[in-house]
């Protein structure tokens, strides 16, 4: 069964089109990494799939549903970013007492056993939280709520690293027990790209790419050498990224459609075949401007 | 055990830590191999991954199948595990060290010395 279908999907704000003509199915009990760079349009579409947002046109389906003011979409959907409000006439302890009414699926237990492990004062008020703490609160809200639907909007800003690693495994750890769709967006492919299944990369409020994880760590490979053996052996195509290395080297990336004997006779011109992370290459393929940071700097 | 700065993609190094399992014999003939979701677990992965790398053993014959029951070592795994990993791995490895001795001007007669005290070793000490 697909979980989020969005179909030609549009959200306009003015003449600027946050998500443009986005088109991708999310099917049911994946968990598939949402990047793109800042400004890309990642929350905005996490919010349209919510419910949060009316699409300018197009079409979104969840669970085969409408997800705006849809009672039963939202009943099987959690939302959880930076920027949740909770009740400041609740303690922490009531806060978790209370979400369950929302959530079929809540599980109580695992609430209060994740709040006891990162010693969250019971009789805390959220507001006064520190944004690690805050976002840590609210990841506890995102798994224990067990929605089918489960959406994570940069969950791990302002957690310290410890505390990220332990939300990743606390993620696994539910997701074999309990299997279920989630969304995760990030900053850090780096590190999320071992749970995740699928990427959908979007640049511009565009579909850059939809595909495994394991497929996109090998879409690519880095060659490294003599700037001109590297252009000589790239020639004729298009490259994904290139940069000059200083000293007469160049470092390219390219869709990684050659074969062995092709690599191995790179090898023996010198030239260094590489992987490329996941991260590098989503960095790469959704660069803003030609050339880098640098050229900001070189006003000749 | 897993590299995130090697070549292989994780599922095929999860295929390879199940051999090296099977070559040590601490999985043997006919005896449930890890499940996608036991695996996932212990190197910290997505379970669709691991289950790739059970599949690639699938396709070779090093497991099989029982229904509903889980994934199961062949008889023929280790000969089969053996056989590709000199064909691949031990070969191009080889490979290499040639490449390196031509550059070095290290003669045959040096090499093949270097490797027969290795050797030597390797199999002394796992005695």
């Amino acid at each position: 069964m697909n979980a989020v279908v969005c179909n030609e999907l549009i959200k306009q704000y003015g003449s600027y089109k946050a998500i443009n003509e986005l088109s991708f199915t999310f099917t049911e009990n994946k968990i598939t990494g949402l990047i793109g760079r800042n400004g890309a349009g990642k929350t905005t579409l996490l919010k349209i799939i919510a419910g949060y947002l009316l699409p300018s046109s197009g079409e979104v389906r969840v669970f085969g549903e409408r997800p705006f003011n849809n009672l039963n979409v939202s009943a099987h959907t959690i939302f959880i970013d930076n920027e949740m409000s909770f009740s400041n006439g609740l303690t922490l302890f009531e806060l978790l007492e209370t979400a369950g009414s929302f959530y079929p699926n809540w599980d109580r237990g695992l609430a209060h056993r994740l709040f006891s492990y990162f010693s969250f004062n019971p009789n805390q008020y959220h507001g006064n939280l520190s944004k690690g703490m805050r976002s840590t609160f609210n990841m506890i809200i995102g798994l224990s709520s067990r929605c089918p639907l489960t959406i994570f909007d940069e969950p791990t800003s302002g957690m310290d690293s410890p505390t990220r690693n332990d939300f990743y495994r606390a993620l696994l750890k539910e997701y074999i027990a309990h299997p279920r769709t989630i969304i995760l967006s990030s900053h850090l492919l780096e590190e999320v790209e071992d749970l995740l299944e699928d990427i959908l990369l979007i640049n511009s409020g565009e579909k850059y790419l939809h595909m495994g994880i394991e497929d996109l760590k090998q879409h690519a490979v880095g060659v490294r050498g003599e700037a001109e053996t590297v252009t000589r052996w790239i020639s004729g195509i298009q490259p994904i990224h290139v940069q000059e290395m200083g000293a007469g080297m160049t470092y390219a990336v390219i869709e990684n459609e050659r074969s062995k004997k092709e690599l191995e006779e790179a090898r023996i011109l010198g030239l260094e075949i590489a992987p490329v992370s996941a991260e590098k290459l989503c960095s790469y393929l959704t660069k803003q401007s030609r050339g880098g940071i640098d050229d900001v700097f070189n006003r000749g | 055990m897993l590299n995130p700065d090697s070549m292989k993609p994780i599922y095929v190094q999860i295929a390879e830590w199940l051999e090296t399992e099977i070559l040590n014999e601490n999985i043997e003939c006919d005896q449930k191999v890890y499940s996608q979701y036991q695996l996932a677990e212990m190197f910290n992965i997505n379970p669709a991954t691991a289950a790739k790398g059970i599949n690639l053993l699938t396709e070779e014959n090093v497991l099989y199948k029982k229904r509903g029951l889980g994934m199961f070592v062949t008889a023929e795994a280790s000969g089969i595990i053996l056989k590709k990993r000199k064909n691949t791995k031990l070969k191009s490895m080889v490979a290499d060290i040639a490449k390196e001795a031509v550059q070095l001007k290290v003669d045959e007669e040096e090499l093949f010395e270097m490797i027969r005290e290795m050797h030597r070793k390797e199999k002394g000490e796992g005695s």
